[in-house]
């Protein structure tokens, strides 16, 4: 699989020659990334998170400002494939180190919210991330912190050291090695003692905690993971190639949590192969409708109505599309389910004999990819 | 029905001294004084029934042993040692299980992983899977339905399946919370066989319940709670002809 994301790397601009769709598919992989690490808060933990895209943001920062100088340092020029052995891990790490942090910060609260109250706290952070970016001034008077916060850019975007860009070093190789790497993580993750323990806490409290689950450290531990997922993929965005070379606060708004949101519900709450498929989902029904939006007939609408809002007509497809799957599909596309889960996990041959009589097989696939 | 669990050091009580020894325990909800000094003793092997009518403070008294509850005075003593400051985890750890009200199962998990969770703490392999067997030899039931999610079995079984949990652990203390509530009669007769079963191999019961028939039946003594307060203690047989206790709890 890393074989074929290296050949990626190199082929992928012959293979694919329209770069919006090169764009789509690296950015599909990123929000893989993202609706798998949402996925640990929202779907295994229980509990509900409405910021993931301050995550994303912290992440987005970090990799782009450390990227830039790392670049800086290495001497600048183009970014060359052997050089984003150095600059891509470093980055990323920085990213996933920073992301973890505000994480646990966040996560903290966490233990004593519930429900909504929870997801206000969520909000509230990556709001304030988003705002205190946004609004600052370079002002050269301000005390250290302005400044330094001045240096990102403001509501204009980070634009690398003296304006130069960002140094797009992640290539296919490393969207989609890491898109694939950290899906393995994710499944790991979810049926390891872990995540049983983590998706016991979220079906009855008291019980998990009866038979020896520690509540406090595994809700912070989730959100401490979940940042660090969000981080990671944010901090890809942020250097991808064939990405958008901005980094701004816009692109870590409310919108881009509630499409995290988006893809999890819509995969199904839980599963992490559904994550992955709502975030793909996600990202190509954004596309599909940025694509009605072109057709003539749009177009011409709007021509008779000038006041017509075309964001506004893309939110409404997109409410659309999902009250229409929720109607059918209250539990997503998945539900808690995986696809390529084997029926029959033996691990370590612990059956007790007893219980072998296998339900018959509900998917048709019985293979571990 | 192996009982000690091989990666936790020997329980020892001295002869006549208490596994479980509540002294004046009393816990407050919020204002609400919903144990006013309760003072019980469970001895080892022992089963011993809490009975009493809804709010009494029987699943208060369980859940406080486990360390669920804050503690607002007295001590609670487990095989001789006070469990003050100690967290739900490190009581489970030093061999308390509980069985919480209502088939506190985990619905989307499967049987199996239910069961594995019970072990959370003791995560010998071999142990593990030699307390499975034991479990599925009491529950049958459970054996056939390893695969199934915990949600989909049926109340009987549910209950079944939260003792077996309990069980994972291999606790010298099993504190049950009304295991007959909302179950069929005839499965009711089977979990207290069960619950009868597991005594003899040698681990310590504290049943709670509001049955008070069958609570009296498999016990050998019993506490009778009143708003927080223990209003009569004695031997189950006794208070089974007690004609206060007929009057108020058994229907004459």
């Amino acid at each position: 699989m890393l074989g074929v994301a290296l050949v990626l790397d190199f082929t992928l601009e012959d293979l694919v020659p329209d770069s919006s769709i090169r764009q789509l598919m690296t950015l599909a992989a990123c929000n893989v990334v993202v609706a798998l690490s949402l996925n640990v808060i929202n779907g295994m933990a229980g509990q509900f998170s409405i910021g993931h895209a301050g995550f994303m943001g912290i992440g987005g920062y970090t990799s782009a400002v450390v990227a830039s100088h790392v670049h800086h340092m290495l001497g600048g020029g183009e970014p060359t494939f052997s050089r984003s052995f150095v600059v891509v891990p470093i980055s990323l790490l920085c990213s996933a180190a920073l992301a973890g942090l505000f994480g646990f910060l966040v996560g903290l609260p966490s233990l004593r919210l519930r429900g909504d109250y929870l997801a206000i706290v969520t909000l509230g952070f990556a709001e304030i991330f988003r705002l205190v970016i946004a609004t600052a001034q370079s002002d050269e008077d301000g005390d250290v912190f302005t400044r330094l916060i001045s240096r990102l850019g403001g509501q204009n975007g980070y634009q690398g050291i003296d304006n130069q860009g960002v140094p797009l070093y992640a290539g296919p190789f490393w969207v989609f090695g890491l898109a694939f790497i950290l899906g393995v993580v994710a499944w790991r993750i979810k049926f390891s003692g872990w995540g049983r323990a983590l998706r016991a806490l979220r079906e009855d409290e008291i019980a998990a905690a009866a038979v020896g689950v520690d509540p406090t450290r595994y809700k912070v531990t989730s959100f401490v993971i979940a940042a660090v997922g969000a981080g990671i993929a944010g901090g890809l965005m942020a250097i991808m190639r064939d990405g958008t070379p901005l980094v701004n606060p816009d692109n870590y708004n409310f919108q881009a949590s509630f499409d995290a949101i988006t893809m999890v519900i819509l995969g199904g709450s839980g599963s992490v192969t559904g994550s992955a498929l709502g975030g793909v989902f996600i990202t190509f029904t954004i596309k599909a409708i940025e694509q009605v939006q072109a057709l003539d007939f749009i177009q011409e609408l709007r021509t008779q109505f000038p006041t017509l809002d075309l964001n506004a007509l893309r939110m409404i497809v997109y409410a659309i599309v999902l009250v229409l799957l929720m109607a059918w599909r209250p539990e997503g596309l998945l539900g808690e389910r995986e696809l390529f889960q084997r029926r029959k996990r033996n691990e370590g041959g612990d059956d007790t004999g007893t219980g072998t009589e296998a339900e018959p097989a509900a998917s048709g696939k019985a293979v571990k990819a | 029905m192996r009982v000690a669990h091989p990666t936790r050091a020997k329980i020892e009580v001295e002869d006549g001294k208490p596994l479980l020894e509540l002294e004046v325990v009393k816990v407050s909800y919020g204002g609400i004084k919903a144990l006013k000094g309760i003072s019980l003793r469970v001895m080892p092997g022992e089963i011993v029934a809490m009975i009493g009518a809804n709010g009494a403070g029987k699943t208060t008294t369980l859940k406080t042993v486990m360390g669920l509850l804050r503690l607002a005075g007295g001590t609670i003593r487990f095989a001789g040692r006070s469990l003050e400051g100690q967290s739900t985890e490190a009581r489970v750890e030093a061999g308390i299980s509980l069985v919480p009200e209502g088939r506190a199962i985990f619905p989307n998990l499967t049987v199996r992983e239910n069961l594995e969770l019970g072990a959370y703490l003791h995560r010998d392999a071999k142990a593990m899977k030699e307390t499975i067997e034991d479990v599925t030899a009491l529950f049958p039931r459970l054996g056939e339905r390893m695969k199934q999610e915990g949600g989909t079995l049926s109340g009987g079984e549910q209950q079944m399946l939260a003792i077996g949990r309990a069980l994972m652990s291999r606790p010298a203390l099993l504190l049950l919370d009304e295991p007959s509530l909302g179950i069929a009669p005839k499965l009711v007769h089977q979990i207290f066989a069960a619950i009868t079963e597991i005594a003899k191999s040698g681990v310590t019961i504290l049943l709670v319940e509001q049955n008070t028939r069958i609570a009296l039946a498999t016990s050998k003594r019993a506490y009778v709670l009143r708003s927080g307060e223990i209003a009569l203690e004695g031997d189950s047989k006794e208070l089974a002809h007690d004609p206060e206790i007929k009057a108020a709890y058994l229907g004459g």
